[in-house]
């Protein structure tokens, strides 16, 4: 009887045990810090495009449209940055302007957004994976070999008004944009 | 006459709409022929391009000290020119960034990827204007006669995962086997060839 219940006895502080140390170990492992994956909700909205909706994107909306190509990894197109958020401040509302990043997929939610932020970017923010980046490049015009940065910029209708590879200079660029705007009506 | 009228506007709007962007000259078409040309390499010895000239082909490949794509394609680079040294194909590497990598950066970084090929200093990217280079890593294939075989992009990868077209590679074993290269220009997104100081000051 006594080795009956000293058995019993046994299993059952064996269980406690074992249900003690699973519970620690539940509350051990919640305990663990996990990645945040939660989005930082201020970070800039960063939309994946591929060499098909690229296209659409680069249809303008009935006003011209500036298209700046860059890459975190690209020192110039970091350099220039600051200059290109004052022009679209500049020309909000008279023209449309996005940015298109060559950077790898991982950075949609990290690299680039950040670096969008720290810029205080407003513009809309596209980052573009293709399996065909020569299709891409020479669909938008033969002279460029895809180097970056490359901004370019299309009239209301689409057609390329003026574009350069390498920093832009602001005052050329302005003088661009400036061409493609209506004219103030003549006072009498 | 009005019709003289219209194709003089024409040729006039053409014009502006050519000069109206900031473009380098046009790159060297496929089927045309590289002249002979002369530059320092590393340790301020001048080389010519018919010095350095393979046997079977001669690739000119501009690099860059700083640029992180041409970083990511190093290790590819010295491997296709190690595979392709024995079968006659010969590499020059042409650095064109003299406006902003000084002769001890671009000699420092070469030593440390340890170029398999010469690298040569294209100062004042004169070389890059003649053929119309913007871009690195970016990539020339001549034959025998300097003919332009090939131009543009070592493959389809930046990061050298899931590679799925290795454009020189396909160059290369076209070229030996006698056969007609199927893709002969392929562009890819890289790092600017700035050519003048002003373009990386302005």
């Amino acid at each position: 009887m006594n080795k009956a219940v000293s058995k019993g006895t046994k299993t059952v502080f064996t269980g406690l045990v074992f249900v003690l140390l699973f519970s620690f170990g539940a509350f051990a492992q919640k305990k663990k810090p996990t990645p945040n994956r939660t989005p930082n909700p201020n970070l800039p909205k960063v939309t994946r495009i591929d060499e098909v909706s690229i296209k659409t994107v680069l249809k303008p909306n009935g006003k011209p449209l500036l298209v700046n190509f860059w890459a975190t990894w690209c020192v110039p197109c970091i350099e220039e940055f600051p200059d290109l958020v004052k022009l679209d401040t500049e020309y909000k509302g008279k023209i449309d302007f996005i940015t298109i990043s060559l950077d790898d997929l991982a950075e949609i939610n990290r690299e680039v957004p950040k670096f969008l932020l720290d810029m205080k970017a407003r513009m809309p923010a596209y980052l573009l994976r293709t399996a065909d980046e020569n299709a891409v490049i020479t669909s938008i015009t033969k002279d460029w070999q895809g180097g970056l940065p490359f901004t370019i910029l299309y009239n209301e209708k689409g057609e390329i008004a003026y574009f350069v590879q390498n920093r832009v200079k602001p005052d050329i660029l302005r003088a661009e944009i400036e061409k493609l705007l209506p004219k103030p009506a003549a006072q009498n | 006459m009005k019709r003289k009228g219209i194709l003089l506007a024409l040729f006039l709007a053409a014009f502006v709409f050519v000069s109206n962007s900031d473009v380098y000259g046009q790159s060297l078409a496929v089927g045309s022929t590289l002249e002979d040309f002369k530059l320092n390499d590393l340790s301020g010895k001048e080389q010519s391009f018919s010095g350095l000239k393979g046997k079977k082909g001669t690739v000119i490949i501009f690099l860059s000290a700083q640029c992180p794509v041409v970083k990511g394609y190093n290790e590819r680079i010295n491997q296709v020119a190690a595979d392709y040294e024995s079968k006659g194909i010969s590499f020059i590497g042409i650095n064109p960034n003299s406006a902003t990598e000084s002769v001890e950066w671009v000699k420092s970084e070469a030593e440390k990827v340890g170029y398999k090929f010469p690298v040569l200093l294209d100062v004042g990217a004169a070389l890059a204007d003649k053929m119309g280079a913007t871009v690195t890593p970016e990539v020339y294939f001549f034959d025998t006669k300097n003919v332009l075989l090939y131009h543009g992009a070592i493959d389809n990868s930046r990061d050298g995962q899931n590679i799925t077209s290795n454009y020189l590679r396909i160059a290369f074993d076209s070229s030996l086997a006698g056969k007609p290269i199927e893709k002969t220009k392929i562009n890819a997104f890289g790092c600017s060839i700035k050519k003048k100081a002003s373009e990386a000051k302005n």
